[in-house]
């Protein structure tokens, strides 16, 4: 159900006395692409006189790679608007959330203690989700938590760029979301000017092409209340006040054997790991290089992904000796997290076929040499 | 005579054997899942297996970095063990309190006499820049039994990368940014953290450098600092995604090429006896060959702006390690040719005969 012409929700004329845009992404690997856009946003609406402020979220600093983080822009008629929009630690309604990889669709969970929150939350109704992705529309709002209010998802295409912090790998990621921030909001960001910022900031007219591909290339699709997901899990704490806190601030330890259930992290996975049982060597690197604990040995010596604790980092795949026996596959592929072992257990061809199908690879082992080193445990 | 009496507790109980291999790691986590570190933390890794090394009768202290931060705020924690928070700089002065505390209370008999180990560990900018003080003054306080354990990914890291004495040579931080003026701003060789603390400290039994890309070393490094007694140093080399810029996935790689570009050498001084491990060994053997210095810069954004002279002046500062120190890679001096005699030193035979030929 994929409509292309821009929705009637949008203020067609400017009541409004301010915008504000939220960038979320991915903790370093996107700091200076959200900076970037939300810069660009500032920049931009300055050239019709708007004032207007970037900033990032305090408590996503200091940044934890993949670990979903924020930034801001929020642009405002006059001065004393922006000041007033400016009173805030972090803007709790955004009038456009721009996620600029669609795995965050899943949820945020941020660095600091909030649980799990949908990518809508903080936008207000009738407001807009700009997300980054070469999927459909539908494809993503598959995995988008069931919406509470009406919103318009806007879909940029393109992949997800981990541009990288100290080498920005410019693949023009800011300047097609600057374009298609400029077709959901023309009224405070007219796309003439951020043509015409790009123009003068990058002297390319490639850049200034993106921007326009951005605008014309996004496409639409008004959300209704109830359309998504209700298969995510609900991750909400309590947090304690200063009176409930003991004194010295004594933290439980852990029992052993337990993980944190406090924080998951697993929001932090752009991809996961599939593990072929069958090919399995059960060397143990996996399990030993994990830095989150998150491999389980199971009864027949293999070691298997516990998802509720993997981060997809990828070292497992980079240390694994045996070729396409962890195979790490984009995390928007799966809609739930349970492991995986029982059912190769139960039943294997279910299993391979399961493997096959979201890694791409063929699970049939390589060599015999590779079948006889597995075939000890039947 | 030894002061026996005084060293007993924690001494050569042989609690602690030596791993033989990757299967005899032992299974139990005290360091569990969800810890707010990057993707990829090689410091998380060493957190991990330090404690998988020393067992559940450890108490650990972190002063503020990564460790501090990622694994205690808000509220909740991924250790097992006790945890005690102890400001920058100041691992030192928590290992030897804690220790001296703990040697007390078994004296008095208030808790049971038994060995447990105390673990103090730090980051590069709370070890080795703030910290140096109070880990070499506990160093010489040959009567308590505790590890430092510096957990280095040379920068300070968690506020940001901020550039501190361990970072590499024209390495890119907040601080050091390269520009068109001027290409590289840090132009200082990392601090010899290791090789300070065995020269200096004649009487602490055990300093090691280690890496967590090398699970099995790391970890008898940590029960051997242990199990000898006294306060012992371990020094560990972290790849860091983050401040290095590099995917998470090549953590380990990063390790095994800091190592066998002969950059970070693996070594362990026990009672003043250099003995050189893993991979340094056969290099230093001539069994294996140390690799050229850019297959390690080339892969990280870190280094994105070096040129070939600056590639070519880096390597030639490591070979200089290599080549010319008096113990490759440990020991930074060089031996005037008519000295080599009276300092008793064989220069037909260097360590490094066969690896520079």
């Amino acid at each position: 159900m994929t409509t292309t012409q821009a929705p009637v929700a949008p203020a067609q004329q400017n009541t409004s006395t301010d915008i504000t845009v939220e960038v979320v992404y991915r903790g370093i690997f996107q700091k200076t692409l959200a900076q970037r856009i939300c810069r660009g946003v500032v920049l931009a609406a300055r050239k019709s006189g708007h004032p207007g402020t970037a900033f990032a979220r305090y408590g996503d600093s200091p940044e934890r790679n993949g670990v979903p983080a924020k930034q801001f822009a929020v642009v405002a008629a006059d001065d004393t608007q922006l000041e007033a929009s400016m009173a805030r630690y972090e803007p709790s309604v955004v009038d456009v959330t721009v996620a600029v990889d669609d795995t965050l669709v899943k949820g945020v969970e941020s660095w600091a203690w909030y649980g799990r929150q949908p990518i809508w939350k903080p936008t207000k109704a009738d407001g807009f989700v700009i997300v980054t992705s070469d999927k459909s529309p539908d494809e993503v709002l598959a995995q988008t938590d069931k919406a509470e209010r009406p919103y318009t998802l806007a879909i940029v295409p393109g992949g997800a760029s981990f541009a990288g912090l100290w080498v920005y790998k410019d693949d023009h990621t800011d300047w097609r979301v600057l374009g298609a921030i400029a077709k959901v909001a023309p009224e405070w960001l007219p796309l003439q000017q951020v043509k015409a910022l790009v123009r003068e900031q990058t002297k390319d007219e490639t850049a200034v092409a993106s921007v326009q591909f951005g605008h014309d290339a996004t496409v639409f699709r008004p959300v209704a209340v109830g359309e998504g997901t209700s298969g995510h899990e609900v991750l909400q704490f309590e947090k304690p006040g200063w009176t409930t806190m003991r004194p010295g601030i004594v933290v439980d330890a852990r029992k052993p054997g337990e993980r944190n259930p406090f924080y998951k992290k697993y929001g932090a996975r752009t991809q996961r790991p599939v593990v072929n049982f069958d090919t399995c060597i059960k060397c143990t690197m996996c399990w030993l290089d994990c830095p989150d604990e998150c491999f389980e040995v199971t009864p027949t010596g293999h070691y298997e992904v516990v998802y509720e604790a993997c981060i997809g980092c990828g070292i497992c795949a980079q240390v694994c000796p045996v070729k396409d026996c962890i195979v790490m596959v984009d995390e928007l592929k799966f809609d739930e997290n349970q492991d995986k072992w029982q059912l190769w257990q139960k039943d294997r061809a279910a299993y391979n076929a399961w493997f096959e199908q979201k890694s791409g690879v063929s699970a049939e082992p390589k060599s015999k040499a590779a079948a006889a080193a597995t075939g000890g445990d039947d | 005579m030894k002061m026996a009496v005084d060293t007993a507790i924690g001494h050569g109980t042989g609690t602690l054997p030596q791993i033989k291999g990757v299967k005899e790691v032992p299974y139990d986590e005290l360091f569990v899942s969800g810890h707010r570190t990057c993707q990829g933390c090689e410091s998380a890794l060493v957190m991990r297996h330090m404690v998988k090394a020393s067992g559940p009768r450890t108490i650990v202290l972190g002063s503020t970095g990564c460790m501090y931060v990622a694994n205690t705020t808000y509220y909740t924690t991924p250790w097992v063990v006790p945890w005690m928070h102890t400001q920058l700089g100041a691992a030192g002065s928590a290992a030897l309190g804690t220790a001296a505390g703990l040697k007390v209370l078994m004296r008095k008999g208030k808790i049971k006499d038994e060995k447990i180990n105390v673990i103090a560990f730090c980051g590069d900018g709370g070890g080795a820049d703030m910290g140096i003080g109070a880990i070499s003054a506990t160093l010489t306080h040959k009567e308590y039994n505790c590890l430092v354990l510096l957990y280095d990914n040379e920068s300070y890291a968690n506020t940001d990368i901020q550039l501190s004495s361990q970072t590499p040579y024209g390495a890119v931080t907040t601080f050091s940014p390269t520009g068109s003026k001027r290409r590289l701003m840090h132009t200082r060789w990392k601090k010899n953290m290791p090789g300070m603390m065995a020269a200096g400290h004649p009487e602490s039994r055990y300093v090691a450098a280690g890496c967590a890309a090398y699970a099995v070393d790391l970890m008898n490094k940590i029960r051997r600092a242990l199990e000898l007694g006294g306060p012992t140093f371990v020094h560990t080399l972290d790849p860091c995604p983050k401040g290095w810029d590099y995917h998470p996935q090549y953590s380990q790689e990063l390790g095994h090429l800091a190592v066998e570009c002969g950059i970070w050498p693996l070594y362990e001084v026990v009672d003043g006896v250099v003995n050189l491990t893993g991979p340094t060994r056969q290099i230093a053997e001539g069994r294996k060959k140390r690799k050229h210095v850019s297959e390690y810069l080339k892969r990280q954004g870190r280094f994105a702006h070096f040129v070939d002279e600056d590639i070519e002046h880096f390597q030639a500062e490591v070979d200089k390690t290599w080549e010319e120190w008096l113990i490759p890679g440990v020991i930074p001096f060089t031996i005037p040719q008519k000295d080599t005699r009276i300092l008793n030193i064989d220069k037909k035979k260097p360590l490094h005969a066969e690896a520079t030929a």
